[in-house]
């Protein structure tokens, strides 16, 4: 009661008032860039026609001409999709495993494995080009599944650890004594007990692998390159585009800001892993 | 005995294709920094494939070492990741205490602040660079502009038009010039990642002790201290987080800089690599050894923090 006591009325009306503010300041750019792409390119760039002009869909109709936008929207999809599934497949029994019977060595394993996530990328870049283009595998759908799950596999292992930890191993143990094998214990206890966790991890994954920007443009050239390598493309000053720029941007990254909305508390746990509660 | 095993095999894959992943490519590194390994080398052919007939011992190094491009890069690198890191923090915890209470329309303005997050990379800068920043038909140039024109209509007015005709014309800013550019940089990778500080700092506000708090109010302390002595010393350890996590992924921030002024002005240690290794292979491989040392500085804190909490 205390703490509602000291709010004036002035801190009452102003405080909202500065964090709706704050906030539409925060998602300005966003905005901005959402209603640009329903301008034409020529009224993009006119200062008089900053807020009051004709919206038109010209510019998402005309994605395919300008930028072959659904050949690397699908890269990504495709990309993306099979790295996020590729990665559960691999992390979901090793943070199994290191929840229900940690040994000794789990806690180091894990921390090993957090390591390989702080190696700066640029460091291997010559290795990585010159190892994928002597087995043939430079610039394709492979190679950036493996690179993007490699990536993703410890944040991946260390929330579903932090989500299996909280599950009581008596349920387990339980299951055990039925007489479930592994794989049974598996299917009938963990995935529905910790299907949410699972869920929103392979979000974030998916989220992470959308918006990888540093292999997917140094490992692809035409056949495997993703969004970021379109919008990447665009650097120079399109000042006569803004329009389509505009639309190509909306449309990649719209639905993953949308998904992100979903994930803000696993963000959290995966991006600090589980260190903030 | 079976309990032991399954769980091994179990981790196997995982172990394994992380130990591939960071041992075949960083020994090929570490490899090549001890080599003479030049791709474009029309006197020394025998220099364009890896060798260990081309030993250098720790030429590589030192020749990177004596290059001023090698320190400017670091010197940018730094200048980035400290900028970033000095704004998101300040900004993440103002933005965390103003909405830590409720008010209409919390969970919108939660959304609103947590998007830029999910902006990727590319898009960011692509959207910053130029329709905002961009001097001429950016926002910013659309804004000078108008400010321009308003200063110019009022030097004509009456009374206090004389005060106007003191101010000058000013002059947008490009941001793609060599001294300007690492700020567009730092700007906006400060508006995709204040988002993150500022999910971080909510959430450990929450878990914040609301007793001690309104014992501190029934002792007479006013907002201001009760921030400095509770709220603040509460965040100590989200802080230390943020601050690591951000500096490990700044350090290879890599497109942002591309698309800004493809390096100009800006190059920072992934960037500077970026370039050497269009050529000479021995020097990129000496200044990815440095990054990885620079990045592990760093990574040695972070993991020693996030093991304490590991098994509570």
């Amino acid at each position: 009661m205390a703490i509602v006591a000291q709010h004036t009325k002035f801190s009452k009306i102003a405080w909202p008032i500065l964090a709706w503010l704050v906030a539409l300041i925060f998602f300005f750019p966003i905005a901005y860039m959402v209603m640009t792409s329903f301008k034409t390119d020529a009224d993009a760039v006119k200062p008089e026609m900053l807020f009051s002009f004709t919206p038109t869909l010209e510019n998402y109709a005309n994605m395919t001409e300008n930028y072959d936008y659904w050949r690397f929207a699908t890269n990504s999809i495709i990309t993306s999709v099979a790295a996020t599934i590729f990665t559960l497949v691999v992390a979901v029994p090793c943070a199994y495993a290191m929840a229900f019977n940690p040994s000794r060595g789990t806690k180091d394993i894990l921390m090993w494995m957090l390591s390989t996530k702080m190696l700066p990328a640029a460091a291997v870049l010559y290795p990585m080009i010159f190892l994928t283009k002597s087995v043939g595998l430079y610039d394709t759908h492979f190679l950036i599944v493996m690179v993007l799950s490699l990536i993703n596999l410890p944040i991946a292992i260390w929330m579903l650890f932090t989500y299996f930890k909280d599950i009581p191993k008596d349920i387990i143990e339980a299951g055990q004594m039925d007489g479930l094998t592994t794989w049974g214990e598996v299917r009938e206890i963990l995935i529905p007990l910790a299907w949410g966790g699972i869920a929103s991890t392979a979000l974030l994954v998916f989220i992470f692998c959308w918006n990888e920007a540093y292999w997917t443009v140094r490992l692809t050239t035409t056949e495997a390159a993703t969004l970021s390598k379109l919008i990447e493309g665009n650097r120079a000053p399109e000042g006569l585009f803004f329009g389509r720029l505009s639309a190509v941007s909306t449309a990649a990254v719209g639905p993953i800001v949308v998904l992100g909305w979903f994930c803000q508390k696993q963000l959290v746990q995966g991006l600090t892993f589980g260190a903030v509660k | 005995m079976a309990n032991r095993t399954i769980p091994r095999l179990l981790q196997t894959p995982a172990v394994l294709l992380l130990l591939f992943w960071m041992l075949v490519p960083l020994s090929m590194t570490l490899f090549f920094s001890f080599i003479r390994y030049v791709l474009n080398n029309l006197r020394r052919p025998e220099w364009t494939s890896p060798s260990i007939d081309n030993w250098r011992g720790f030429g590589n190094y030192e020749y990177v070492w004596n290059q001023d491009a090698f320190w400017l890069a670091i010197q940018n690198s730094l200048l980035i990741v400290c900028s970033i890191l000095f704004l998101t923090v300040a900004l993440g915890i103002a933005v965390a205490v103003l909405i830590n209470r409720s008010f209409p329309g919390r969970g919108m303005v939660r959304v609103l602040l947590i998007s830029p997050f999910f902006v990727m990379p590319a898009v960011n800068a692509v959207l910053w660079i130029n329709m905002l920043l961009d001097p001429v038909l950016g926002l910013q140039g659309i804004a000078v502009d108008a400010i321009n024109t308003t200063i110019a209509g009022l030097k004509d007015a009456p009374l206090v038009g004389w005060f106007f005709s003191l101010w000058p014309q000013f002059e947008p800013i490009s941001f793609r010039a060599t001294q300007t550019s690492a700020y567009a940089v730092i700007m906006m990778v400060t508006w995709q990642w204040t988002p993150f500080a500022i999910l971080i700092f909510m959430t450990s506000l929450q878990s914040e002790d609301q007793q001690q708090k309104e014992a501190a109010v029934l002792d007479g302390a006013g907002a201001w201290s009760q921030f400095r002595f509770l709220t603040l010393p509460h965040l100590g350890r989200p802080i230390a987080i943020v601050v690591m996590i951000q500096a490990i992924f700044h350090l290879s921030l890599y497109a942002e800089i591309e698309i800004v002024s493809r390096g100009n002005g800006n190059k920072n240690l992934p960037y500077y690599i970026g370039e050497l290794v269009n050529n000479n292979i021995g020097a990129a491989s000496a200044t990815g050894i440095f990054a990885v040392i620079l990045a592990n500085i760093v990574a040695i804190f972070l993991l020693r923090m996030i093991g304490k909490t590991l098994m509570e």
